[in-house]
């Protein structure tokens, strides 16, 4: 925070609900640690890959995938740099995504020098609960940086349980656009193939 | 029986005066829908940004409705809180949204705005803080009410929503 930052590494996890399972796929992980290039707007680059099945039997509680990055300060602790988490998209396709992250501010100026010093910040204890609607109304944060995700999904079985999950529009695109590509199986329960790279910007 | 699900989430809010924000939300919705799970209502953390003009707050909604009946469709309403440093709370808008009608991925900016005081109120909320504020903020989204009052517009507030809906084929609803 006092001093801008050169390196980084994200833990990665997906929060779904009760009637959701993972079938395939790690679903917690870390990421390489990366430093910034020396060009003149300098990048963290991940390009990490991220694959995953997920089943249902309903769509609340969609998966969320909630990020926590982590990097080295000045004197060589290890601190948290910020939170973010985003749902996975509900489109079949190739979705392009940044999310922004957050970290938890110190109660008072003081206490803020004191974690600048001795390298303990303030951190969630479970970082999952930045995907939930509950106990968030005191949290105080500060927002700084973003990480770009591209994700692409595949949907099997929505339709044929009468869940439409686009519109006319969206599903006989103008002439141009003929990227997408449905892959409808008839047999089975809601399974969703995805998977994602990620990279981030300057943090 | 035909459902609606609204999964996403209140991205962040730009374009307000200053930039130690939360906001408020609720969806509403008519008398023929039912909320069968998830949180109709919530507050975002409070959030500010240390480089961008946008505070982000990235809160997830998730909710999955019943529904007999078109009319009444989900609305989203808002309400932009301002916490500055000692820790005081202030309204800084109101707004609201319906909720997208067709399914599929949409990202929204909804306005906001607050109302306007009279001369003194406006130099009390210049020099001492708060702000009027609707005895009954469900006016935001009714038509026939909103003649009534003089308002000033304030910022933007981002929402990433993906809506699913379910049976409404077999009623013959076409989106």
């Amino acid at each position: 925070m006092f001093a801008d930052f050169d390196d980084l590494y994200l833990r990665f996890a997906y929060v779904i609900g009760k009637d959701w399972e993972i079938c395939a796929g790690l679903d917690e992980g870390t990421t390489q640690i990366a430093y910034k290039g020396v060009d003149f707007n300098p990048k963290l680059v991940f390009n990490f890959p991220l694959e995953c099945t997920f089943k249902s039997t309903s769509p609340f509680g969609w998966p969320q995938l909630v990020l926590s990055g982590y990097g080295m300060d000045a004197f060589g602790n290890d601190v948290v740099r910020g939170y973010g988490t985003t749902h996975i998209p509900i489109t079949p396709g190739r979705h392009k995504l940044r999310v922004p992250l957050f970290v938890p501010r110190s109660s008072s100026r003081f206490q803020q020098f004191l974690a600048w010093i001795l390298g303990r910040r303030p951190e969630f204890v479970d970082p999952k609960v930045v995907a939930h609607n509950a106990g968030r109304e005191m949290t105080r944060v500060r927002s700084q940086g973003y990480v770009n995700l591209t994700f692409n999904i595949v949907t099997k079985d929505l339709q044929s349980l009468g869940f439409r999950t686009e519109s006319s529009e969206g599903i006989h695109p103008a002439a141009h656009d003929q990227q997408k590509s449905y892959h409808q199986l008839p047999l089975g329960a809601l399974p969703e193939n995805v998977s994602q790279y990620e990279d981030v910007d300057r943090m | 029986m035909t459902e609606v699900h609204v999964i996403g989430s209140i991205l962040g809010g730009s374009g307000f005066p200053d930039e130690s924000l939360f906001c408020k939300w609720k969806i509403h919705a008519g008398s023929a829908w039912r909320v069968l799970q998830g949180d109709q209502e919530g507050q975002t953390q409070v959030d500010s940004p240390s480089h961008e003009p946008t505070a982000y707050w990235c809160h997830p909604i998730d909710l999955h409705f019943a529904t007999k009946g078109l009319q009444g469709w989900p609305k989203i309403h808002l309400q932009v809180w301002h916490q500055d440093s000692y820790g005081r709370n202030e309204l800084y808008s109101y707004g609201f949204c319906h909720i997208p009608v067709s399914p599929g991925h949409h990202e929204l900016d909804v306005v906001t705005w607050r109302p306007k005081g009279s001369l003194a109120e406006e130099l009390k909320t210049q020099f001492i803080g708060g702000s009027s504020q609707l005895k009954n903020p469900d006016l935001v989204s009714s038509s026939s009410e909103l003649y009534k009052l003089r308002t000033i517009s304030m910022g933007k507030v981002h929402l990433r929503l993906h809506v699913i809906v379910r049976n409404f084929d077999k009623y013959g609803v076409e989106f």
